[in-house]
């Protein structure tokens, strides 16, 4: 297969119009840590992007960073790091569950629009683009949004380009707000007799004033294997900031949440190692065939999780207070039965992250719409793209 | 600004459409009468003013849908109204358009405080939703300022801010779902009590989509608790240049204040005569920084907060130490636009964005302008967000003086692009900044803009005329232009 690298915005939009004119598909790859992530794509080429790198501007006091596509995540998150900032949405990192080194790019990144244990208290990638250049599928350089914080000047397409997986157009600049990293952080056990109580806490935590930055839960296993106390359900609140803040809050949550059970506190080192493990799925191996991530009302967690434990034999635990089920497990039915599960506990979306090609040909990886609405994605696309050259398939028709 | 010329065989229809109409809906839900009409003529860009071909009340989402669906085949024109008070003429009526009032639509359906989210009808005001929490200790974060009257479906269709942005995000950070109808009357329901929706972001796009790509029939919001304590610090310093820098330093050190705005001379004195605030007439920037919180981190961050102050030049510093005083604080910059009115007969309230490190250039050239154009200014900025709203002073009966007021504020925003900013931070384009699009973007961004537009409403019928300067058929912008041999850069690889 021809592998074109561009290194310019001019040189996407020249390949772009070649491409139109006979026709030729592309598959589009950044460090290619999430070519197995979405439903398998067959294209004529490949477009290269990693040349495309580079950090442009990085303005602390602006709250700004201006970095190509192609630029590897990692580089941006020591830049920030060295400045005591952060991307607040705790991008997550692939490797862990797809093998390999690099932690992908900052395209990849936006167009895969992965967010982590901070998503339920200050937002996800979507909420942090502020605005982007990209050639569209119909060879054509556009730019949207801009680099200021507040701006609703024309259609927000950033929030589209987000979590598009490459069917729409091929970024290139790409503006994200940053925010300033914590002073402290510090963490919350709470062992609770089942998962119910575990979410109790988490919702009683994020209904206080005590301002928790993430809440997970861990069944009983994870939690063994993670030394977090013995044989009970672990609910895991961050609290995060000034220290002084923290410690009181600390207080305070322990207050509010004692009457549900036992409580320890994580010290800073372990308790960023254990949010680093729930951010990337880092409980489940190489064992587990299907791993699929289902993003549902936090309260709902339990119903789906019990009901798809007595038909199927399945690891999970959860992310944004149980908004966020992550599950492995095997089989052809899974995904179907999980789906169903969900479709009548309140609803969501279910995604499948990994499996082997095979089985992504033979179930959709996104959650099936609505027709109707299924059909607007479609003409959306098409708005991008007419020619579905764009990682032909990956995501939607 | 101009609105497009009204379709004669539309005005001609005029009762046809009218019977059709009530044979889809209740009579009593489509007003033709002009006296009933005249309430829908304008938003709040009162400036412009439109009697609308009829208007109708829907009661329910079927009915909209019914409604939708009959225009499409009949081909007529929507234009979706809140409650009307929209800033840049968002819902600004068509001569031949129905106008779709959404205030039955006014009843909160759900609140759900363990996944801390309300279901409301988009009829419901911004206000409305904290009223109906308050006494559990939750709110609704997004506070613009006519909060007491907006809708909060006029605030997805605006994406509306507020003083807390900077903290809390917009409209679009906030919203976890709706239901829409689209033109051709299907009803689509996007997101819920979950996050993100799944596939294409298309709840991220209609936020802020400005009643252009469908009519949102119910939202779901999320809700956050009332912070423990909000302590206010009032600032003064003697240029706006040293109240620039001092809000740099502050993001410097790693704090994000809930909100922090600041006012210019004539803004200060305007809003202290209005409201007595206790604001230092002397000062020529004044900030209000506002933090919130657990006590403990307020008291701690306000320490940090008053020391850079110090080192900046602050002139005069006070802290709240009661919420009496803190909302006086408050008063004389939430004032400041009636405090304007009784210093000038009419004023014209920009809205643009710049990068916060162009707030000195921007002023300077602010300057320059009011002599240019022989109007004066005072200004309101949200500092921490870069967020600027100059008040142009102006007296409607003075000949010549309503244009140039205009073409002020068209150069205030000209020059927000110039500095690396926006030509809306919050009050969206509509047909106030619809001409001024090009400033900021260019044919082939405007042409992918409504290429998006032509997937949820192909032939133009809600609310057209607002927000693009040019409409493209779509299938003119559908077309595809490829030109077959041409290797621009032949040290490519080729296929």
């Amino acid at each position: 297969m021809d592998i074109l690298s561009p290194t310019s915005l001019d040189e996407v939009r020249d390949i772009i119009r070649n491409c139109l004119s006979d026709e030729t598909s592309l598959s589009l790859r950044g460090a290619g840590t999430k070519s197995s992530l979405g439903n398998p794509v067959v294209a004529d080429a490949q477009m290269q992007l990693s040349g495309m790198s580079g950090i442009i501007t990085y303005e602390p006091e602006e709250l700004i960073l201006v970095a190509r596509a192609g630029t590897e995540l990692t580089e941006i998150e020591a830049l920030l790091e060295a400045h005591n900032q952060m991307l607040s949405f705790e991008p997550f990192h692939p490797e862990v569950l797809f093998g390999g080194t690099s932690s992908g790019t900052i395209g990849g990144m936006v167009g895969a629009g992965l967010s982590g244990p901070r998503r339920i208290a200050s937002g996800g990638v979507r909420d942090y683009l502020l605005g982007f250049n990209a050639v569209s599928g119909r060879g054509d350089i556009f730019q949207s949004g801009s680099r200021v914080m507040k701006n609703v000047t024309g259609y927000d397409l950033s929030k589209l380009m987000a979590g598009s997986f490459g069917t729409l157009a091929i970024m290139d600049e790409i503006t994200i707000k940053v925010l300033p990293a914590p002073e402290t952080s510090v963490s919350l056990v709470v062992s609770c007799s089942d998962l119910a109580s575990a979410q109790a806490a988490c919702s009683q935590a994020f209904a206080s004033a005590h301002e928790p930055t993430a809440a997970c839960i861990l069944p009983r296993d994870i939690a063994a294997n993670v030394n977090l106390g013995g044989d009970a359900f672990a609910a895991v609140i961050r609290l995060e900031g000034v220290e002084v803040s923290v410690a009181n809050r600390l207080t305070e949550m322990q207050n509010l949440l004692g009457p549900i059970g036992e409580l320890h506190s994580l010290t800073q080192e372990l308790s960023a190692n254990l949010w680093r493990q729930v951010r990337d799925a880092a409980f489940f191996n190489e064992t587990h065939e299907q791993i699929w991530k289902l993003s549902v009302a936090p309260t709902a967690c339990v119903g789906i999780v019990n009901k798809i434990k007595t038909s199927i034999d399945a690891s999970y635990f959860m992310d944004w207070a149980g908004g966020l089920i992550w599950l492995a497990g095997a089989g052809e039915r899974l995904g179907a039965d999980i789906r169903d599960v969900m479709a009548s506990n309140g609803g969501g979306h279910a995604t499948l992250m990994r499996a082997s090609d095979d089985r992504r040909q033979n179930i959709s990886v996104f959650q099936p719409q609505a027709p109707a609405l299924m059909s607007l994605h479609t003409r959306i696309r098409r708005a991008f793209d007419p020619k579905q050259l764009l990682n032909p398939g990956r995501m939607g028709a | 600004m101009s609105v497009p010329a009204a379709d004669q065989d539309i005005l001609a229809r005029r009762s046809e459409i009218a019977k059709g109409l009530k044979s889809i809906i209740p009579n009593h839900l489509v007003i033709d009468d002009d006296s009933s009409m005249r309430a829908f003529d304008a938003d709040g860009l009162s400036a412009y003013r439109q009697m609308p071909l009829l208007v109708v009340l829907p009661e329910t989402t079927e009915q909209v849908a019914a409604i939708l669906k009959w225009c499409q085949s009949e081909q007529v024109k929507i234009v979706p109204r809140g409650a009307g008070t929209s800033l840049s003429g968002g819902a600004t009526p068509l001569g031949d358009g129905i106008l779709l009032g959404l205030g039955k639509f006014n009843k909160i359906l759900e609140v759900d405080y363990d996944n801390r989210c309300v279901v409301a009808q988009p009829g419901v005001t911004n206000l409305g939703i904290t009223h109906e929490v308050q006494d559990d200790g939750f709110y609704y974060a997004p506070d613009p300022s006519s909060q007491i009257a907006c809708s909060i479906g006029g605030n997805v269709a605006e994406n509306s801010g507020g003083v807390h942005c900077l903290k809390y995000g917009l409209t679009t950070n906030n919203l976890l779902g709706i239901e829409m109808v689209t033109m051709d009357g299907e009803i689509l329901r996007i997101g819920g009590k979950h996050l993100d929706a799944g596939d294409l972001d298309v709840l991220g796009v209609m936020t802020g989509s400005e009643g252009l790509l469908g009519v949102v029939t119910e939202v779901t919001v999320r809700i956050l608790r009332k912070p423990a304590t909000q302590r206010a610090m009032l600032v003064g310093f003697d240029t706006v240049q040293e109240a620039g820098t001092a809000v740099s330093s502050v993001i410097a050190a790693g704090i994000i204040p809930a909100g922090m705005e600041m006012m210019d001379g004539p803004a200060i004195n305007a809003a202290e005569d209005f409201a007595a605030a206790g604001y230092p007439r002397d000062a020529d920037a004044l900030l209000i920084i506002e933090l919130d919180g657990p006590e403990v981190e307020v008291d701690a961050l306000l320490e940090r907060v008053e020391a850079i102050m110090k080192s900046e030049g602050a002139t005069s510093i006070r802290v709240s130490t009661s919420e009496e005083e803190r909302n006086q604080f408050w008063a004389g910059r939430k004032s400041a636009f009636p405090a304007v009115g009784r210093i000038s007969p009419d004023y014209l309230c920009m809205d643009g964005t710049i990068p916060r490190k162009a707030l000195p250039e921007m002023l300077t050239r602010m300057a320059g302008m009011s002599q240019k154009y022989g109007l004066r200014v005072a200004n309101v900025f949200q500092a921490g967000d870069g967020n600027v709203h100059p008040l142009i002073l102006f007296d409607a009966n003075a000949p010549g003086e309503w244009e140039r007021a205009e073409a002020f504020g068209a150069d205030i925003l000209r020059n927000c692009v110039a500095l690396g900013g926006v030509l809306t931070g919050e009050h969206g384009v509509g047909i106030e900044k619809r001409d001024l699009m090009g400033e900021m973007f260019s044919e082939d961004d405007l042409k992918q803009q409504q290429r998006v537009k032509c997937a949820f409403d192909p032939d133009h019928l809600l609310n057209p005329g607002k927000v693009f300067p040019v409409l493209h058929r779509c299938a003119e912008l559908g077309r595809l232009h490829v030109h077959k041999g041409q290797m621009p850069h032949p040290e490519l690889p080729r296929f």
